[in-house]
C-alpha cells in the first residue's frame, strides 16, 4: 500500500451475550475519502460506528488512525484521537445559541474562538447563520450542519455521519452533500452510513458492505450499481415460512384508511386490511411507518384523514376511543413508552386488561391470576419469575411481555405492532411471530412496521413499502423478492431519485 | 439490568395481589440502605426509651391524635403523588374552606352536612385534577392558583370573619370527643387509611394509577384512561381534605382560613417520610400513615424532652430531610434501571 490509511480497523470483534455483532471486521479509509458503510439492520454497521466513536469497546481487534493505534474507551478519547461521530439523533440544545452549542462538550479550555467557528460555519455553507442565533430557529438541515460544524471545530480527521439525511428535505440534503465534499477536499476522511443507496452512489468513493456482523467486501463505488449493492447486502435470502393465504378474500376490510397524514412525517396514506391479514409496512427509519401505527392508535393528535376500524370511524388523538374500538397498539420503544420498568412482570403483563379482572372496579385476584397464567403460558415465561422486575428479563422476553399485553383482548379488530422484534434474538423472534400469526388467525387485522427485511418477508401476507413519508408500492408476499423491498425502501421507486413521490394508491 | 429491590422498599414492591408466589425468589442481603434504615429505627427506639413519659397510654393517644388530621389529609394526597402529579400545594386551604363550609351547612342537619362537605371537597380538587389530567396543566401552578382562588372566595363570602355553627345546629361534639378513651379523629384516621390502602391495592383504579405514575407515556400508549385516573386521584385527595375539614371544624367549633397552619407541608412531609417517590409510581397509603405517625412521635419526643419550640422545629426539619434523603437513596434503582 502506497500511503498509510487514515483509519484502519483490524480484526475487530464484539459479541453481546450469544449474539455476534461484529466478527473480525477489517476496514480501511483513505485520507480525503468519503467511505460508505452499508448493510441492513443488524448487519453490524452501527456497532462498528460505536466502536470507532468510543461508545462500545470491542472484545478484540485494533483501530489505527494514521498508523497509530488508538483504543478509545469513551467518546472523549475518540475525539482526542481525531474521530468524531455525528449521530443521527440531533444532540443540539434548542434554546442555546449556535456558538454555545458548538462549545458544548469541548474539552475544558479548548473552546475555539469565534473567528474560527465563523470560518467553520462559512465553509459548511452556513454563512447566513449567526453565531448568536438560537439553534431552535434553524431548519433541521441547518441543525445537522451545525452538528457537523461541532465535529469540524475540534479538528476531526475522521468524521462519521450516521444517517445524516434521514429526516432532511432535498434542499437540506444538498447542503449536507456540499459540506461532505468540502471536508473531503480538505483531506479529511468521512465515513458515511446510510440506507439510501442513491446518496451513496452519488457521494462516496468506496463502500464497505456489512452482513451478519462481517465486512463482506469493500468496493469502489464506480464499479457498483444499486442491484449489485443490494446483492452484496443480502447474500442469500432466507427462506420465509409461508403462511397459507386465508380464504375469506371477500370479507369486508377490518381497517380502511383514506388519506392519512401526519404532517410533516407522513403524507396521504391509503390502506385496507382484511380480518386475518398481516400487512407489513417496510421502510427505513423515518419512512413514516411508525407514524401510521401511532396515528391509528390515536396517539398522533395532528393526524388527518379518515380511519375506519370494523366500520367505526376513529378520531385522531384519542387513544381510549381507539382502544375501545378494538385497536391494540404495541410501541417500538419498550423502554420509553412501552413497559412500566419499575414494576413486576405480572403487573406489566396484565396492565392493559385490569378492568376485565375486576367487578365494579374492584380487582378479583382469581380473575387476575387466571389472566396472568394464560398470558405467561402464551409467552413461555416461567410463572415462577412473574414477580421479578420486568427489566430483569432479556430483551426478547421483555418484548414478549409487551406484545402479550395487546393479545387476547376483546374486542381486537386491529393489532398494531411497531418493530415487533427489535433487539430480540432468533428464537424469541419466532415465538413473537407465532403469537402475531395466531392473533391474525383469530380474526384480527394486523399491521406492523419493521425496518428489518427478513421480518417483513417472514411475517407479512402483504408488504407495503414506504419511503420518505409515502407509500412506494403494495406487494403480495407471494413471489416478492428481498431485493424488490430493499430497492423500494432505499430509493423510493425503481430508478427514482430519493424524493417524496406521489403516493401509490393501494387496494 | 440487575435484580435488586431487597427489603427496604417493603410495601412499595410487595403488595402484589397474588398470594402464591409471596417471597419466592427474593434475595436477602442487607445493603447500606437497610443498615441506615435500621440505624434510624434504633435511634428512634433509643430516643423514645430514654424519654420519660413517652410510653404512657396517654402520650400514645396524644401522638395518634396529633397524627390523625395530617394523616387523613396525607392518605388522600398520596393518590396525587402516586399518579405522578406531584402535590397539591393548597390542600391546607381546602381543609380550612371545607371546615367553614361544613359549619355553615350544618343548618341542614348532620347527614346532609357531611354529604355536602364531602361533595364540596371532591369537587374543589376534582376541577384541579381535570385541568391537570385533561389539559396537561402543571399541578404545582394549578394547585397554588386554586389555593389563592379558594382563599379569596372564602374571605369574600364569609366577609373575612370566622364561620360559626348555626344556633340550631345538630350536636356535633361527638366528632371531637373521645370514644372509649381514644379521640374520634383517630378512628377516622384508621378507617381512612384502611380504605385508602384497599382502594390502592385492590381496585382497577389503584393499580392503573400506580402504573401511570411510573410512566405516563407508557400508560398513554397502553390506552389507560389517564385523564380519568388523574381526576379520580385528585377527588380522593378532596374527599380526605373534606373529612379533615369536618374534624377540624368540629374540634374548633369555628372555621377560619388561619386555623390550618402548616397542614399542607405537614401532609407532604408525611407522604415523603412514608417513602413515596416524588416522581410517582411508588409508595403506599399505609406507609404514608406511618410517616404521619413517625412525624408526630418525633415532635412529641422533642416536646417531652423539653426543647424550646424553635429547637423542636429545627430538629424536626433536620430529621425530615434526613429521612427523605434516606428514602431517596434507597430507591434510586428505579431510575437507574
Amino acid at each position: 500500500m502506497s500511503t498509510t490509511p487514515r483509519l484502519e480497523v483490524r480484526g475487530v470483534s464484539k459479541t453481546y451475550g450469544a449474539v455476534t455483532a461484529l466478527d473480525r471486521v477489517a476496514l480501511d479509509v483513505r485520507p480525503g475519502e468519503v467511505h460508505a458503510l452499508l448493510g441492513h439492520n443488524g448487519a453490524g454497521k452501527s456497532t462498528m460506528v460505536k466502536v470507532l466513536a468510543g461508545v462500545v469497546r470491542p472484545d478484540a481487534g485494533t483501530v489505527l488512525v494514521d498508523g497509530e493505534e488508538v483504543a478509545p474507551r469513551n467518546p472523549r478519547q475518540a475525539r482526542a484521537a481525531g474521530i468524531a461521530l455525528v449521530d443521527q439523533e440531533l444532540s443540539l440544545v434548542g434554546s442555546l445559541t449556535v456558538e454555545e452549542n458548538l462549545a458544548l462538550g469541548a474539552p475544558r479550555g479548548s473552546v475555539p474562538d469565534a473567528a474560527r467557528l465563523r470560518d467553520v460555519l462559512d465553509r459548511l455553507g452556513l454563512a447566513h447563520v449567526g453565531l448568536r442565533a438560537p439553534v431552535a430557529r434553524l431548519t433541521l438541515g441547518e441543525q445537522q450542519l451545525v452538528e457537523i460544524a461541532r465535529a469540524l471545530s475540534r479538528d476531526a480527521r475522521v468524521l462519521i455521519l450516521d444517517e445524516p439525511t434521514a429526516t432532511l428535505s432535498d434542499a437540506e440534503i444538498a447542503m449536507v452533500f456540499t459540506a461532505v465534499r468540502g471536508m473531503a477536499a480538505e483531506g479529511r476522511s468521512v465515513i458515511y452510513v446510510s440506507h439510501r443507496l442513491g446518496e451513496v452512489l452519488e457521494l462516496c468513493q468506496r463502500a464497505t458492505v456489512f452482513r451478519d456482523g462481517r465486512a463482506v467486501g469493500t468496493r469502489d463505488v464506480a464499479e457498483l450499481d444499486r442491484d449489485s449493492i443490494v446483492e452484496m447486502m443480502l447474500g442469500h435470502v432466507p427462506a420465509g415460512t409461508e403462511r397459507p393465504a386465508r380464504a375469506d378474500d371477500g370479507a369486508a376490510p377490518a381497517l380502511r384508511v383514506t388519506g392519512l397524514s401526519v404532517p410533516p412525517r407522513l403524507a396521504g396514506l391509503d390502506l385496507e386490511v382484511r380480518p386475518g391479514e398481516i400487512v407489513g409496512l417496510a421502510g427505513q427509519i423515518g419512512c413514516g411507518a411508525s407514524e401510521v401505527l401511532r396515528a391509528l392508535a390515536g396517539l398522533e393528535p395532528e393526524a388527518e384523514g379518515r380511519v375506519e376500524v370494523a366500520g367505526r370511524t376513529l378520531r385522531p388523538g384519542r387513544p381510549l376511543r381507539s382502544a375501545a374500538g378494538g385497536v391494540r397498539y404495541t410501541t417500538a420503544d419498550r423502554k420509553s413508552d412501552g413497559l412500566f420498568l419499575g414494576h413486576s412482570i405480572a403487573r406489566n403483563i396484565v396492565a392493559t386488561r385490569l378492568p376485565g379482572c375486576g367487578t365494579a372496579g374492584v380487582l378479583r385476584p382469581a380473575a387476575e391470576r387466571r389472566q396472568l397464567a394464560a398470558l405467561l403460558e402464551l409467552t413461555g415465561i416461567p410463572a415462577a419469575r412473574r414477580r421479578l422486575p420486568v427489566g430483569s428479563l432479556s430483551g426478547g422476553n421483555q418484548q414478549k411481555v409487551l406484545v402479550a399485553r395487546s393479545l387476547q383482548l376483546e374486542p381486537c379488530h386491529l393489532l398494531l405492532l411497531d418493530e415487533p422484534t427489535r433487539g430480540v434474538d432468533v428464537g424469541g423472534r419466532a415465538d413473537i411471530h407465532a403469537l402475531v400469526r395466531r392473533a391474525a388467525d383469530a380474526g384480527a387485522a394486523v399491521v406492523f412496521a419493521s425496518t428489518e427485511l427478513d421480518e417483513v418477508l417472514e411475517l407479512s401476507d402483504t408488504v407495503v413499502t414506504m419511503f420518505g413519508g409515502r407509500v412506494v408500492a403494495r406487494h403480495p408476499r407471494a413471489g416478492l423478492s428481498a431485493a424488490r423491498v430493499l430497492a423500494d425502501t432505499t430509493h423510493g421507486a425503481p430508478g427514482a431519485a430519493p424524493t417524496p413521490r406521489e403516493a401509490v394508491t393501494v387496494a | 439490568m440487575s435484580v435488586q429491590t431487597p427489603a427496604p422498599a417493603t410495601a412499595g414492591t410487595r403488595p402484589e395481589s397474588d398470594p402464591e408466589g409471596r417471597g419466592a425468589s427474593r434475595r436477602r442481603r442487607p445493603g447500606p440502605a437497610q443498615v441506615a434504615t435500621a440505624l434510624f429505627l434504633l435511634l428512634l427506639l433509643a430516643g423514645s426509651l430514654t424519654t420519660e413519659g413517652f410510653y404512657s397510654l396517654s402520650n400514645m393517644t396524644a401522638i395518634a391524635n396529633a397524627a390523625a388530621v395530617v394523616g387523613i389529609i396525607a392518605v388522600g394526597a398520596t393518590a396525587i403523588v402516586l399518579g405522578g402529579h406531584l402535590f397539591s400545594l393548597s390542600i391546607g386551604t381546602t381543609v380550612a374552606v371545607c371546615a367553614m363550609f361544613f359549619l355553615h351547612v350544618l343548618r341542614f342537619g348532620m347527614v346532609p352536612a357531611l354529604a355536602l362537605t364531602l361533595l364540596f371537597g371532591a369537587a374543589l380538587l376534582g376541577v384541579q385534577g381535570w385541568l391537570v389530567g385533561r389539559f396537561g396543566a402543571n399541578p404545582i401552578i394549578v394547585t397554588i392558583g386554586a389555593g389563592a382562588l379558594q382563599e379569596g372566595a372564602a374571605t369574600w363570602i364569609s366577609g373575612g370573619t370566622s364561620v360559626y355553627p348555626p344556633p340550631d345546629a345538630p350536636d356535633f361534639s361527638w366528632l371531637a370527643s373521645p370514644l372509649l378513651g381514644v379521640p374520634f379523629p383517630v378512628y377516622v384516621f384508621v378507617v381512612v387509611t384502611v380504605v385508602g390502602e384497599v382502594v390502592l391495592r385492590r381496585t382497577v383504579f389503584g393499580r392503573q394509577l400506580i402504573l401511570m405514575g411510573e410512566s405516563p407515556q407508557a400508560a398513554r400508549s397502553a390506552a389507560l384512561p389517564t385523564s380519568r385516573l388523574t381526576v379520580t386521584a385528585f377527588v380522593c385527595a378532596g374527599l380526605t381534605a373534606a373529612v379533615a375539614g369536618v374534624l377540624l371544624g368540629a374540634f374548633n367549633q369555628s372555621g377560619t382560613l388561619t386555623t390550618t397552619g402548616t397542614l399542607t407541608y405537614d401532609s407532604i412531609a408525611a407522604i415523603l417520610v412514608g417513602g413515596a417517590a416524588v416522581t410517582g409510581g411508588r409508595g403506599s397509603v399505609l406507609r404514608t400513615a406511618v410517616g404521619a405517625l413517625v412525624l408526630a412521635a418525633l415532635a412529641d419526643m422533642l416536646l417531652l424532652r423539653g426543647y424550646s419550640t424553635p429547637v423542636q422545629l429545627l430538629a424536626l426539619g433536620v430529621i425530615v430531610v434526613a429521612v427523605i434523603l434516606l428514602n431517596h437513596l434507597t430507591s434510586h434503582d428505579k431510575e437507574t434501571r
